[in-house]
């Protein structure tokens, strides 16, 4: 009979180490996105564009950065669990039932409590620093964690429905 | 025509005289007699007064000039440097350990430390270090250098490392600061600190 190593407890990150990585997503999101409004202004202002065409194309940017935003989170939150935030600050999302990483809906559900915890002054966030698991609202909406990611070497993020990943206390 | 007729015995027996005089010589030259001779004039005062006398006169001047006018030296020289024996010979005296137990004492004597700090502490090495400064040699040297793959791949390494320090220090620091506010928060909702795995 094989004897399973025993499986080391998962470390939560709070909510100081958690903004640091966001703040970084967002000065990477913002950055990029600056990029490319002033590559698009350069273009359009050689083109002589009306001032309707003109608020159609601020629309339209508004509605793409939205677009882009949502798409960075759930694209990194799904694969790797991990944004260039939370690599740097070695910090992973998953699952908080099996430990995985977040399915695409999963990650966009996550997205979506993560505005609306946001949107009361930041106080959807207050529960990350009194709960078990540092769970925010968004966390507890979506049923992920923030989880310690592991720094020696590559990390494997576990795969959805291996049984691999440490079993994380529910509840 | 007459004449030529006429003087032809004469010439002849010129010649022969002549010869005769040369192989009198010749066998002069390799009897003892003429070594004997030769050693005898090389060793007498009036040799060593001829010689004396003509280093006091303006014939060394005159020899040295020439030595530069027909480019003597250079022809030596080159003559030597051709040679493929002087470069056996230099080798091996390169290669040979006497050579090599003379250079070691060289460089541990204090003559050779005093002459090295005088030419440091001389104007020569400033204005070599300045020269060098000056020129653009040194600067294509030092572009080559920068942008070879070794030395932006330590650079690069360099940077990662440092960047690594720098984040790990912001994660440790976070976590000292999650860890604290928590505690604050937990006292101002009178909660009991929960058993967790990560806390200090």
């Amino acid at each position: 009979m094989t004897q399973t190593p025993p499986v080391a407890a998962p470390t939560y990150e709070g909510l100081v180490t958690r903004a640091i990585a966001f703040a970084i997503d967002a000065a990477i999101i913002d950055l990029i996105a600056l990029v490319v409004g002033v590559g698009v202004g350069l273009a359009l202002s050689i083109l002589n564009v009306g001032h309707d065409t003109q608020v159609v194309l601020l629309a339209v940017g508004g509605v793409a950065f939205v677009i882009w935003s949502i798409a960075y989170f759930v694209t990194f939150w799904s694969t790797t669990g991990q944004t260039p935030g939370n690599r740097l600050m070695r910090i992973r999302v998953c699952c908080a039932d099996d430990g995985a990483a977040l399915r695409p809906r999963r990650a966009i559900v996550r997205f979506g409590a993560l505005i609306l915890a946001a949107l009361p002054f930041c106080a959807g966030f207050l529960p990350i620093l009194v709960d078990n698991r540092r769970r925010g609202v968004h966390d507890m909406l979506a049923g992920t964690v923030v989880v310690a990611a592991i720094s020696e070497g590559p990390r494997s993020t576990p795969a959805r429905g291996a049984s691999s990943p440490p079993a994380l206390p529910s509840g | 025509m007459i004449w030529r007729t006429a003087l032809w015995p004469a010439r002849a027996l010129g010649r022969r005289a002549e010869d005769a005089a040369l192989a009198s010589l010749d066998a002069l030259l390799a009897s003892r007699l003429g070594a004997e001779a030769v050693d005898r004039v090389l060793s007498s005062e009036l040799a060593t007064r001829t010689v004396s006398r003509a280093l006091e006169g303006p014939l060394v001047e005159a020899v040295s000039r020439d030595l530069v006018r027909y480019a003597v030296l250079e022809r030596l020289a080159d003559g030597l440097l051709d040679d493929p024996q002087l470069e056996q010979l230099i080798g091996r005296t390169l290669d040979s350990e006497a050579t090599e137990r003379l250079l070691v004492r060289a460089l541990d004597s204090e003559a050779t430390e005093r002459l090295l700090v005088r030419v440091l502490e001389s104007r020569l090495v400033e204005e070599a270090v300045q020269r060098l400064l000056d020129g653009e040699e040194l600067w294509l040297v030092v572009d080559e250098i920068a942008q070879s793959p070794a030395v932006t791949e330590a650079i690069g390494r360099q940077s990662l490392s440092f960047a690594d320090q720098v984040a790990g220090q912001v994660r440790d620091r976070s976590r000292t600061a999650d860890a604290r506010l928590e505690r604050a928060a937990r006292r101002v909702l009178r909660r009991r600190d929960a058993a967790r795995p990560d806390t200090p």
